[in-house]
C-alpha cells in the first residue's frame, strides 16, 4: 500500500507544477469557470494548448508508432489534475476519446489525417452522442443516416454539443443500421464542423458556456469518413469511456473549492465576530474537508484500479467516483452560500460579493454536474448492477 | 499509488477472517450480549493464541510490533463479524497508553500480560452530566503522603467486570493524570449496566480509594495530553475500521437478501429506490474504507494525523449509522425483530458513533486542524 506518487511519478508533478507557475496565464487560467476552462473560445486558450503539445503532454500515453510516449496513464492524470488545479485547460477529447478510438479502430488515413493535428493541437473536436429522445438512453440515438453511393447522407439533430460553435471537426454518432438491435445499429462519423448540411444553434446555459444543438440536413459522409466498423459505434463510445477513465472527471477543481472557502471562512467576519468561531460553520467545514478526503479516497481508488492493468476497466471505481464527488461539489456551493447568507446572492464579478461571487457563480456552474456525463442515478444503476450483482432494474 | 495489501498483511487479514468465522458466528454475539462479563473466553484464547492481543505491542514486550495499518486490517474484520471482545480497550488503548508514558515497571508487568491476553486493562474515562474534552474529567484525586485519595463516580468503563486494572483519568493538584488502579481496591464499586449495544458498561463510584502515587502513568498533569494522543494516533482508526466492517457485512447481508426477497413478482434490487440506496451505501463504504487506509497508512509512516484520524472516525461511523439505517428499510419489517441480525448492527453503529468521541466532538478536532493552525 502507498499513498504516495512514485519517485518519477513526483518528479513529473513537480516538473508540470513548476512548467504551470512559470507559464501562469490569468486569461486562460480562470478559477471562476470552474472547471470548464478549456471550453473558452479564445485565442489565448489555443495558443497554450500549443505550448503544452511542444511540451510533448498530448498523447503521452498514445503508442510511439503515432508519436506517443507509451507511458501510463496514470501521468496524464498527473497533468490533468496540475491543470484543472491551476484552473487551466485540461487535455481534452482529442488525445482522449478520439484519438485514441483511431488508434485502436482507424483507417490508415484517419490516423493519417487527425492524430498529428491531435498532438499539435491543431484540431479541436465537438463529440455529438446526446439527441433529444437520447439523453440517459444514450444507445436510443436516432440520427438517421442512409446509404447512399461514395457515403453516407446524415439527417437528424443532436443535442448538448458544448464545442460546436468553435470545433473544426465533429465526432458523431449516427443509426446505419435500424433494423439492428439499438446497440448494434450505430457507427461514428467524423464530419467537418464547417458542412453546409450543419445548422448550430446556441443553448445558452445558466453556467458561463453555452452549448449547442446541431440540425443536420443532407450531410454527405463519404465512407471514408466512417470511423471503424459499421454498426460499431456504440461499442467504441463505451470502449473509449473506459480508456479515458484517468482524465474524465478531474477532482482539483472541487479540492480548490474547498480551499477557497476555508480561506474564506478563516478571515470573514460577522457582527464584529470572526466567522470561524461559529459553531455552525465548523461543523460545517468539518463535514466538507471530510468528504472532501473521501472524494479524494475514492479518485485514489480509481486510479489505482486503472494502474492495476489487469484488463478490467475502473467501471464501477468510476461510477462511484463520479456519483459521491459531484454531489458533493454541489454541496460545497451550497453550504458556502449559506454560510454567506444574503450577502452570497450578490452576482458573480462585483467587489461588492464575498469572494467576487465566486460561489454564487459556482452554484450555477456545478447545477449540471450531477446529469453530465452519466447522471448520478446512471452510475447508481452502474454500480448496483455491476458491483453488488443486483438485477436490472429499469 | 497502490492499495494493494502485502503478503504479510493479507495474511493476518484473511487469518484473522478466518478465526472468527470459526469461533465468533453470530450466536456467539448474540450470547454475550447483555453478559456482565461480555466477552466469550474461547474467541479470547484464540485471538490471543493467533497474536492478535499483542498485535500492537512491541516484540520485547512479547507483542506482534504491527502497525496500525495492520490493526485496521484486523478491526475491519472484527467490525463484520460484530466481535465483542476487550481487544480496544486494552490491547490498543490501554497498552498504548502504558507504552506512550508508562514507567519501565509498569511496562514490564502489563505489557506482556496483555500481550498473551492474560490481563485485560480498561480505561474509566467518562463521567455523568459532564463531556468528553478535558473539562469533563472531575474525579477528585487528592494527594495524601505517598497515595491519592480517589472520589467520584466514572461511566462508560467497557468491560470492566473482567479488567485487572483500570486506567482512571482523575483531576490532580497537577491537571489530568491517569492511574493505574486495581478494581478490587477498597472505596471503589463496580455496577454493570446495559448499553445499546449490549457490550458491557459499568460505573464505578469512588468513595475514598486510595492508590499509590507510584500508580501514575508518566508526569504529573500529563494525563490528558497523553490519553488524547493515544486516542487520536493509535485508536480512532482501528474504531473506524471496525465501523466500515460492521457497514461492509450489513449491506452485503442486505444485497443477498435483495436478490432471492420477491414483492410485486420482482426482486427487491430490481426495484431502483432500493437498488440506488443500496448502490450509495456502498460507495460510502468503499470510499470510508481507503480514508481509513489512508489515515491508517500515514501514521504508519510516522506523518501526523491530526487531521485525518478524526475524519476517519467520524465518515466511518456516520456511514456505519447511515447504512444500518438504510439496511433496515431494505429488509422491511422482519428487520425490527430479534430474530434477524440487522438490529445488531443498527445498535452498535449508533453507539460506536457516540462512543470514543462523538460527532460534534470529531468535528471539532477536524475544524480546529482546518480553521484555527
Amino acid at each position: 500500500m502507498d499513498f504516495d506518487f512514485t519517485p518519477q511519478e513526483q518528479k513529473f508533478a513537480d516538473e508540470v507544477e513548476r512548467w504551470l507557475v512559470e507559464n501562469h496565464d490569468p486569461v486562460v487560467m480562470d478559477p471562476t469557470r470552474e472547471n470548464f476552462t478549456q471550453l473558452a473560445d479564445t485565442p489565448e486558450r489555443r495558443a497554450f494548448m500549443k505550448k503544452l503539445a511542444a511540451k510533448g503532454w498530448l498523447g503521452m500515453s498514445w503508442p510511439k508508432e503515432y508519436g506517443g510516449q507509451e507511458i501510463p496513464g496514470v501521468y496524464e492524470y498527473i497533468l490533468n489534475e496540475a491543470l484543472a488545479r491551476h484552473a487551466a485547460p485540461q487535455i481534452g477529447k482529442g488525445v482522449g476519446i478520439i484519438g485514441k478510438t483511431l488508434i485502436r479502430h482507424g483507417s490508415e488515413k484517419l490516423k493519417r489525417e487527425f492524430l498529428p493535428k491531435v498532438l499539435a493541437a491543431d484540431v479541436e473536436f465537438a463529440v455529438g452522442y446526446s439527441e433529444p429522445n437520447a439523453g440517459s438512453d444514450a444507445a436510443n440515438m436516432q440520427l438517421k443516416a442512409d446509404k447512399v453511393p461514395g457515403g453516407w447522407n446524415l439527417n437528424g439533430q443532436k443535442m448538448w454539443t458544448t464545442s460546436a460553435h468553435f470545433a473544426d471537426w465533429y465526432w458523431v454518432g449516427a443509426r446505419t443500421d435500424p433494423d439492428k438491435p439499438k446497440h448494434d445499429g450505430i457507427s461514428l462519423f467524423l464530419i467537418p464542423m464547417n458542412h453546409a448540411g450543419l445548422e448550430v444553434q446556441s443553448l445558452p446555459t445558466v453556467g458561463k458556456d453555452t452549448t449547442n444543438q446541431v440540425f443536420f440536413k443532407d450531410v454527405f459522409v463519404p465512407d471514408d469518413y466512417l470511423v471503424g466498423k459499421r454498426g460499431q459505434g456504440f461499442q467504441m463510445i463505451s470502449e473509449a469511456l473506459d480508456l479515458e477513465r484517468f482524465t474524465m472527471f478531474t477532482l482539483s477543481p472541487i479540492a480548490e473549492r474547498t480551499k477557497v472557502l476555508v480561506g474564506w471562512a478563516r478571515t470573514a467576519q460577522r457582527d464584529d465576530k470572526p466567522v470561524r468561531e461559529d459553531r455552525d460553520v465548523r461543523r460545517v467545514l468539518a463535514n466538507i474537508v471530510t468528504d472532501t478526503a473521501v472524494a479524494k479516497a475514492l479518485s485514489t481508488r480509481f486510479v489505482c484500479a486503472a494502474k492495476a492493468g489487469s484488463g478490467k476497466p475502473p467501471t464501477v471505481e468510476s461510477s462511484q467516483y463520479k456519483l459521491f464527488t459531484t454531489t458533493l461539489s454541489q454541496r460545497v456551493c451550497d453550504e458556502a452560500l449559506d454560510l454567506m447568507s444574503v450577502a452570497g446572492t450578490i452576482r458573480e464579478g462585483q467587489d461588492e460579493a464575498p469572494l467576487r461571487g465566486r460561489f454564487e457563480g459556482a452554484y450555477r456552474a456545478t447545477m449540471n454536474e450531477t446529469v453530465g456525463g452519466g447522471g448520478s442515478e446512471i452510475q447508481k444503476n452502474i454500480i448496483a448492477r455491476r458491483h453488488l450483482g443486483l438485477p436490472k432494474n429499469f | 499509488m497502490d492499495l494493494q495489501l502485502d503478503d504479510e498483511q493479507r495474511l493476518i487479514q484473511d487469518m484473522t477472517r478466518g478465526l472468527l468465522k470459526e469461533h465468533c458466528p453470530r450466536s456467539v454475539v448474540r450470547k454475550a450480549e447483555d453478559d456482565a462479563k461480555g466477552y466469550p473466553a474461547g474467541l479470547w484464547k484464540q485471538m490471543a493464541e493467533a497474536g492478535l492481543t499483542g498485535l500492537l505491542i512491541p516484540e520485547s514486550y512479547g507483542g506482534g510490533a504491527q502497525s496500525v495499518l495492520e490493526a485496521a486490517l484486523v478491526y475491519e474484520e472484527l467490525g463484520r463479524a460484530l466481535a465483542p471482545t476487550p481487544h480496544f480497550v486494552s490491547s490498543v488503548l490501554s497498552a498504548g497508553i502504558l507504552l506512550a508514558a508508562g514507567s519501565d515497571a509498569q511496562k514490564n508487568e502489563w505489557l506482556p500480560r496483555i500481550a498473551r491476553g492474560d490481563a485485560i486493562i480498561t480505561v474509566a474515562w467518562l463521567e455523568p452530566d459532564r463531556g468528553y474534552g478535558p473539562e469533563g474529567v472531575k474525579l477528585a484525586a487528592k494527594a495524601e503522603g505517598a497515595s491519592f485519595v480517589l472520589s467520584g463516580t466514572k461511566r462508560h468503563v467497557n468491560y470492566a467486570g473482567a479488567a485487572d486494572r483500570l486506567i482512571v483519568l482523575a483531576r490532580t493538584a497537577a491537571g489530568i493524570d491517569l492511574l493505574l488502579v486495581d478494581p478490587s481496591t477498597p472505596g471503589l464499586k463496580l455496577t454493570h449496566y446495559l448499553s445499546a449495544s449490549g457490550e458491557p458498561h459499568y460505573r464505578i463510584d469512588f468513595t475514598g480509594a486510595r492508590v499509590p502515587q507510584s500508580a501514575r502513568i508518566g508526569a504529573a498533569g500529563s494525563g490528558w495530553e497523553t490519553f488524547s494522543r493515544v486516542l487520536t494516533n493509535d485508536g480512532l482508526i482501528p474504531l473506524a475500521a471496525y465501523a466500515i466492517g460492521g457497514a461492509a457485512a450489513c449491506l452485503e447481508d442486505t444485497v443477498e437478501y435483495a436478490k432471492v426477497r420477491k414483492q410485486f413478482d420482482k426482486p427487491l434490487g430490481a426495484f431502483q429506490a432500493l437498488s440506488h440506496y443500496m448502490a450509495d451505501a456502498s460507495t460510502r463504504i468503499d470510499g470510508g474504507r481507503v480514508l481509513v487506509h489512508e489515515a491508517a497508512w500515514n501514521r504508519a509512516h510516522g506523518r501526523s494525523v491530526a487531521r485525518f484520524a478524526p475524519m476517519a472516525k467520524l465518515f466511518a461511523t456516520n456511514t456505519y449509522q447511515d447504512v444500518t439505517r438504510t439496511c433496515a428499510q431494505i429488509w422491511g419489517g422482519v428487520a425490527f425483530t430479534i430474530e434477524y441480525d440487522t438490529q445488531l448492527f443498527f445498535r452498535r453503529a449508533k453507539e460506536l458513533q457516540l462512543s470514543w468521541w462523538d460527532v460534534p466532538y470529531l468535528e471539532e478536532l477536524v475544524a480546529a486542524d482546518v480553521l484555527d493552525r
